[in-house]
């Protein structure tokens, strides 16, 4: 058994005889009452999500799994395609798997994949992620006066993110993939 | 570029609307005649909730005088103090400081919390307040569903909360729905067993839940049915805004309140310090009087729908720890 705190994204747990990913949580003191986790997670067998409260002196049964490096190669029609980096075998993924994580994937990008049995239950991203940018709206003079720091921009792999007004086409950006925002220019080589 | 400096570009839209909002707030007041108070934020004694960690430092006077102090876990002691000594309509903007909370997701370790105490009042006249205050800060098509704790306990859980109102009874059915709780646990921690697990991630929307148990009663008066205390708690979409009672003007049950308070954080193995008396004897000519305290990054968050309390906050610590 291991305690609340080692409770993080892409831990599978056995809960009620079936095991579950943890696909986020989230600390809470109420103030009355002593405090708590809200986990949520999703059945490895069934694929349904279920969100769980644990106090912060239970524990939990954490069942170990292996983890593999692989690098993303293309998007099917409802999974996305891997490559194992010690193998070279193509394992293909579930996009239910991936959930809203999926945005972040770029062509050759390396992620962890979470093994259990051998099947992958869950994809852990890189913090920080670098992409080049495609589309950039030209800043207009004024932008800043007015309090418009950031614009829309697309990157390489059709994110859409916010960014501060002077990056421009072509550049190199970095986003935080916990968040979803910019991170700052890609530092050159 | 710097963490800090993109943090704070990334959230720039976020950061201006909180300023409006924060002003909109304090306008709110004022136009109802309710003055602000400052309160210090460093003190001697702080609450005794057995669950709230606050932060402890020393202070020294110019004499190389040394104090154990503490950063206040909600300006409440002092408003009370104020509302004793004869001021009204009261309310406070604030940072409070909680020790050992998460940096980021729904907390922070400083934190804005907006409290004010209406005097002749009871906790309908708050609920009221707030209401009124969601409207006026934009929030105008979202309406509060009002509800008694036993009715949302019966509607989620499927069960009559007047036959859990002792701590034996909640423990049992805690087993019966699949809990393993221990055996040492307080009746508050086996209700929010079910609660949390049960109830609040059905609470969609807007809530008011209203009539707690006596037994989670904390610095609210008992309701004519004894069984409940006045206090309500504000939710929206699951997460906790604010906290209100009818304020209890019994200084000898407040002082038994606190004693209790004090021994279950003992037990807890919690900081320990002595019960504040100046407090106490606020209580003894506190006028009839309901007040409540609200989470005003969370309302933020709410109004601009983040997720995390980080997007609404200039820097939060986990930009500032490392």
């Amino acid at each position: 058994m291991a305690s609340i705190s080692e409770i993080k994204k892409g831990v599978v747990i056995k809960h009620q005889n079936d095991l579950w990913v943890v696909t986020s949580f989230n600390f809470v003191n109420p103030g009355k009452g002593s405090a708590f986790t809200k986990t949520k997670m999703r059945s490895i067998s069934s694929g349904k999500s279920l969100e769980v409260t644990y106090k912060s002196s239970e524990s939990v049964d954490i069942v170990s799994v292996s983890r593999v490096n692989m690098q993303f190669l293309y998007k099917g029609v409802n999974n996305y395609s891997f490559m194992n980096k010690d193998t070279y075998e193509t394992v293909d993924v579930d996009a239910d798997i991936l959930g809203d994580d999926a945005k972040f994937l770029r062509d050759g990008l390396d992620v962890i994949a979470v093994l259990y049995e051998d099947s992958v239950v869950a994809i852990d991203l890189p913090k920080k992620v670098t992409y080049v940018v495609k589309q950039a709206p030209p800043a207009v003079k004024g932008d800043s006066a007015s309090g418009n720091v950031t614009k829309e921009i697309i990157l390489d792999n059709d994110l859409v993110i916010q960014a501060p007004i002077f990056i421009k086409e072509g550049e190199e950006v970095v986003v935080n993939t916990e968040t979803g925002d910019y991170g700052g220019r890609a530092i050159e080589k | 570029m710097s963490d800090q400096i993109n943090h704070i570009q990334n959230n720039f839209k976020n950061l201006s609307k909180r300023a409006k909002i924060l002003k909109k707030l304090r306008e709110f007041f004022w136009q109802q005649n309710f003055l602000e108070v400052e309160t210090p934020n460093i003190v001697s004694l702080p609450g005794q909730e057995p669950y709230l960690s606050p932060v402890n430092f020393l202070i020294n006077d110019e004499k190389g005088r040394q104090y154990s102090a503490y950063l206040h876990t909600s300006p409440e002691y002092t408003m009370k103090k104020m509302l004793a000594s004869g001021f009204e309509n009261i309310f406070s903007i604030c940072k409070c400081f909680r020790d050992k909370e998460s940096f980021g997701g729904i907390h922070n370790p400083e934190f804005t919390m907006l409290e004010w105490y209406r005097v002749n009042a009871d906790f309908f006249e708050i609920m009221q307040d707030v209401e009124n205050l969601f409207a006026s800060v934009g929030d105008m098509k979202n309406k509060f569903q009002r509800i008694h704790m036993r009715d949302l306990w019966q509607k989620f859980a499927g069960v009559n909360l007047d036959d859990y109102l002792e701590k034996e009874k909640m423990f049992s059915l805690c087993l019966d729905k699949g809990f393993k709780p221990s055996e040492d646990e307080s009746y508050e921690d086996l209700f929010y067993r079910i609660f949390l697990n049960m109830i609040e991630p059905q609470l969609n929307g807007y809530y008011i839940v209203h009539h707690y148990p006596a037994q989670m009663a904390a610095l609210a008066k008992l309701s004519d049915d004894e069984r409940y205390a006045e206090r309500f708690e504000v939710y929206v979409n699951g997460i906790e805004i604010a906290n209100a009672f009818s304020e209890l003007t019994d200084a000898k049950e407040q002082k038994a309140r606190l004693v209790e308070e004090r021994k279950l954080r003992e037990k807890l193995g919690a900081s320990v310090y002595n019960i504040d008396e100046d407090f106490v004897d606020a209580v003894d000519i506190l006028p009839k009087c309901a007040g409540i305290a609200l989470g005003v990054d969370r309302l933020v968050q709410v109004l601009l729908g983040c997720q995390n309390i980080d997007n609404v906050l200039v820097l939060p610590a986990s930009k500032i720890f490392k």
